[in-house]
């Protein structure tokens, strides 16, 4: 090797090595799936698209402990219970272990305008006379442990009333004073800060509880058990990421192997992946330089699509004639190739203009990648390869190959009857046509959905899929209306259209309510009259009840507690989730459990005449997708028109661009038609694959249309193409039998559009006989 | 108890149904029925709806069901398994302690002390952990109660020389 070449070698390898230093120190890659989800534009899709990720229910983790006895299962409970509530990555964590002290000290003189009580019941004698009789009963009964603490200052028992009200209807049982499973598991319930589908957050709180669990005493015996959707997530990520790998490993050791049989040199070989490289690094560079934070989607989709430009080189070193320098072979190929890259990337301009941030991404990426690549394949990679290079067009056997193919019939009616086939699989195919149910395409092992159910009916946990919304101009006025649906709920809960409700004005009611309870509270005067008359006869000692009266006065001047006191509150998160506020509106949340039947659910919402509805997420999050493939079905059309045009003005030539455009095209609906006789229902990732599969068989066609009139160009032409072919086949066969649906409907996709795009190229080219007649 | 004036005399029958069922009802001064059923403690009394609390909110409860369960049904284990069981003698009388054995517990009931003769158990007291004290008379004991009676008299009358 000249000093020249070894120079270049260098410089290009310090650039490359550059470009991955920078990548690695300041690439920032974003997991959270809905940056690759389009724009919402409704309200609604707002608040979906917050919800998808952040709303109460997709945050929560569903943690069940086993091993030794209840008494040790109760103390791990405890004490990963309390460790998590130090932890900043969860706002909130139950276990069970409900105390008063939920209820803050402060807050306690609030219980006059948090309870029902005073609605009804004004705090007059014979009301207090009542009472305290039962406190009396009560002493003597099996309740006296429990009640006695509280009798001096609340001997209505007021505190009670507003945590029954606050206790979930279905709650696990409580032994060793925390909730216990039928099976024998301590149950947990924790809520992180972190969106329930951002795979990156929600592992980093799975390692804080399982660290936690570990740290505790004998914490190494205790086995946990974790579900819910944010652990649904990082499992799905790492299964996905995990059998990538796998492939990934098999599919490159395959991928070596052919080149070093197609070519018989290790520098061509590792020579060859040097565009690709640069490809990929200028495609993370110009990423980098666009935006601020790149997606892992786009990173994943990116790599998949660069594939194309693997095929740069492959062109370069199949199409060396003997005695050619490098640098002439890639002249003679050079105008062709360009048309390729070029109408590659006119084509993916189409999803830079689609307004989804990550289609965006992957716009730039795949566009600097291909130019990148096809550029160093042209002004750099033939420098550095050998002066001399065996010609593939003598590769044994290739020669009868070319004789048999140019021997197929080439019926200029083929299009025909191949357009007639894919009509009637596209019409006759069973099933739905499209896939708008994204976890159809992760789904998870069964035995993990039946622990996932089982833990959840234990906990009475919030369902995933429903969430009643409430609308209104402030938080008072959410808390108001959300009053108003307190009746129509229980009645739904009594009909068992669902088991419970969790309505932000069962923690906090809204001002009015308060003030009207505050007004029924007796003067200090007259409380004391009522309560002397009340305890007439009663054996209770003079001046127990004290607390009480001081209490209810205080309770009688106090400023109505508001949201934001009461968020301040240890139970606040709580209530800090149901509200939210959005632009000029605030929104109220909340969380229903074993939703039975909906439509009851959304006809009681109605006949409130409040601005109440149930949202269904699963619905509206597949009519997001829905819209999604639109925008992304409307680039492909776009990108289509534009590769039409690119390629008839380079090939100057309508019947040219016919003989390229028309298998690429057929091939594609092809691959679809067959997909979708197969009962496959079509994805966001079967199009993305299908526009890869398309890229590739547009250079199959490129090539076979080139008129060279040169039986030995053909030869390496067609060489090159089976290289081409068979590694596409390798890389994505080897995917198409992966268990990840994600990664079979990619894999699948390319191995048969790679099949028939190669297949029609070969059938549709003019005929090799014909072109050599002048 | 230090909340009231004089201590709180109820009379009525505790009966064991069975199972995990304990009936209590109270004939003076006011007629109440206290069942511990199924995981559920309802108390009903005269004129009013009935009140229902799930034993989960009162774990302490629970366990108090367990020793009167246990007891009455002679299961030595399970008593074992809740309490730290001390059992004093003196001729023909005996006295029967247990101290709960979990901590949480042992912060609302300190001890429960059953005294009684021969076969026959004669009172159940309880010491709650702040001083309070009640004693549960049993049997031919429960027919001599006086109105007005005295602590120290009663905890005589049961066998409080142990």
């Amino acid at each position: 090797m000249s000093r020249a070449r070894l120079g270049l070698l260098v410089l290009w390898l310090l650039a490359l090595g550059l470009l991955g230093w920078l990548a690695s120190q300041h690439l920032k890659i974003g997991t959270d799936l809905r940056s690759f989800m389009p724009a919402p534009t409704t309200p609604d899709q707002k608040l979906l698209m917050e919800q998808v990720g952040e709303g109460p229910g997709s945050r929560l983790l569903l943690l069940a402990i086993e091993g030794g006895d209840d008494a040790r299962k109760a103390a791990w409970s405890r004490g990963l219970a309390t460790a998590l509530r130090k932890d900043p990555a969860f706002t909130q964590v139950v276990n069970g272990d409900f105390d008063m002290a939920a209820l803050d000290e402060r807050l306690l003189p609030y219980r006059y305008l948090l309870s029902p009580t005073l609605d009804t019941q004004p705090l007059d004698k014979d009301y207090l006379a009542d009472e305290l009789q039962q406190r009396l009963d009560d002493l003597g009964s099996p309740a006296a442990s429990l009640l006695k603490g509280l009798l001096p200052r609340d001997p209505t028992l007021e505190v009670l009333k507003i945590a029954e009200r606050w206790t979930p209807a279905h709650s696990p049982d409580v032994r060793e004073g925390v909730w216990f499973s039928s099976k024998g598991e301590a149950l947990l319930l924790a809520q992180t800060r972190g969106a329930g589908f951002d795979p990156g957050a929600q592992g980093e709180a799975i390692d804080h509880i399982r660290a936690a669990l570990t740290a505790l005493p004998d914490g190494k015996d205790a086995r946990l058990t974790i579900s819910g959707p944010g652990y649904f997530t990082v499992m799905v990520n790492a299964q996905t990421r995990d059998e990538a790998d796998w492939i990934g490993r098999v599919s490159t050791v395959g991928f070596i192997v052919l080149m070093l049989l197609a070519y018989r040199s290790v520098r061509s070989l590792l020579l060859g992946a040097l565009p690709v490289a640069t490809g990929a690094l200028a495609g993370i560079a110009a990423l980098m330089a666009m935006f601020p934070e790149v997606h892992g989607i786009t990173l994943a989709f990116g790599f998949t699509l660069l594939g194309v430009a693997q095929e740069y080189p492959i062109r370069l070193l199949s199409h060396r004639r003997a005695g050619e320098s490098a640098v002439a072979s890639v002249r003679g190929l050079w105008p062709l190739l360009l048309t390729a890259i070029a109408s590659a990337c006119i084509a993916y301009l189409a999803f830079y203009v689609s307004g989804v941030g990550g289609l965006k991404q992957l716009a730039v990426f795949t566009i600097s990648g291909l130019l990148a690549a096809g550029f160093s394949t042209r002004y750099l990679l033939p420098y550095l390869l050998p002066e001399q290079a065996r010609d593939v067009a003598d590769t044994p056997g290739l020669a009868r190959f070319r004789a048999w193919l140019d021997g197929l019939p080439r019926p200029r009616w083929l299009p025909v009857p191949v357009v007639l086939a894919v009509l009637a699989m596209l019409c006759f195919a069973p099933g739905p046509f499209w896939q708008n149910d994204l976890s159809a395409l992760t789904p998870l092992p069964r035995d993990l959905l039946m622990t996932d159910a089982r833990l959840r009916g234990e906990l009475g946990a919030p369902d995933v899929r429903y969430l009643l919304i409430v609308q209104a101009k402030d938080a008072d006025a959410v808390l108001s209306a959300s009053r108003k649906l307190e009746p129509a709920m229980h009645a739904l809960v009594k009909l068992e259209a669902l088991d419970g409700y969790e309505l932000p004005s069962v923690y906090l009611p809204d001002l009015e309510t308060q003030r009207a309870r505050q007004a029924k509270l007796p003067d200090q005067k007259t409380l004391d009259r009522e309560l002397a008359l009340a305890l007439h006869g009663l054996p209770f000692r003079k001046d127990l009840f004290a607390p009480f009266v001081a209490d209810v006065e205080q309770a009688r001047t106090l400023p109505p507690l508001t949201p934001e006191a009461f968020e301040q509150s240890p139970l606040g998160q709580r209530l800090a989730a149901m509200l939210v506020h959005r632009g000029d509106q605030w929104v109220g949340l909340s969380t229903l459990s074993g939703v039975r039947d909906p439509q009851a659910i959304e006809t009681a919402l109605h006949d409130t005449g409040v601005d109440a509805r149930l949202l269904d997420l699963k619905d509206a999050s597949e009519s997001l997708v829905a819209a999604y493939r639109t925008r992304i079905l409307h680039a492909v059309l776009a990108a289509t028109a534009l590769l039409f045009i690119t390629i008839t003005l380079a090939l100057r030539s309508i019947r040219r661009a016919w003989h390229v455009l028309a298998p690429m095209t057929l091939a594609t609906f092809l691959v679809l038609g067959v997909e979708r006789l197969a009962g496959i229902p079509i994805s966001l990732f079967h199009l993305v694959a299908l526009i890869l599969a398309a890229g590739l068989g547009l250079h199959y066609a490129l090539f076979f249309e080139r008129d060279t009139g040169d039986a030995a160009e053909q030869r390496r032409t067609l060489h090159a193409t089976v290289v081409c072919v068979l590694s596409a086949l390798l890389v994505f066969g080897m995917l198409a039998w992966s268990s990840i649906p994600v990664l079979r409907a990619i894999g699948l996709t390319v191995a048969l559009g790679v099949a028939f795009h190669f297949c029609l190229s070969i059938l549709m080219a003019p005929h090799v006989r014909e072109d050599r007649l002048p | 108890m230090k909340v009231l004036d004089k201590p709180l005399v109820v009379s009525g029958e505790l009966s064991w149904l069975g199972g995990d069922r304990l009936e209590r009802r109270v004939d003076k001064p006011a007629k109440e029925v206290s069942t511990i059923a199924d995981g559920e403690v309802t108390q009903e009394r005269d004129g009013r709806k009935p009140r229902t609390f799930s034993l989960k909110r009162a774990p302490q409860l629970k366990i108090l069901l367990d020793s009167f369960v246990a007891l009455l049904g002679g299961d030595a284990s399970r008593l074992d398994d809740s309490f730290d069981v001390h059992l004093g003698r003196d001729a023909d009388r005996w006295a029967l302690t247990l101290t709960p054995r979990d901590a949480r517990l042992v912060k609302q009931i300190a001890s429960i002390q059953v005294y009684g003769s021969g076969n026959q158990p004669r009172c159940m007291r309880m010491n709650e952990a702040d001083g309070d004290t009640s004693i549960d008379m049993l049997g031919e004991l429960a027919t001599h109660m006086p109105a007005e009676p005295k602590l120290e008299a009663v905890i005589a009358q049961c066998g409080g020389a142990m």
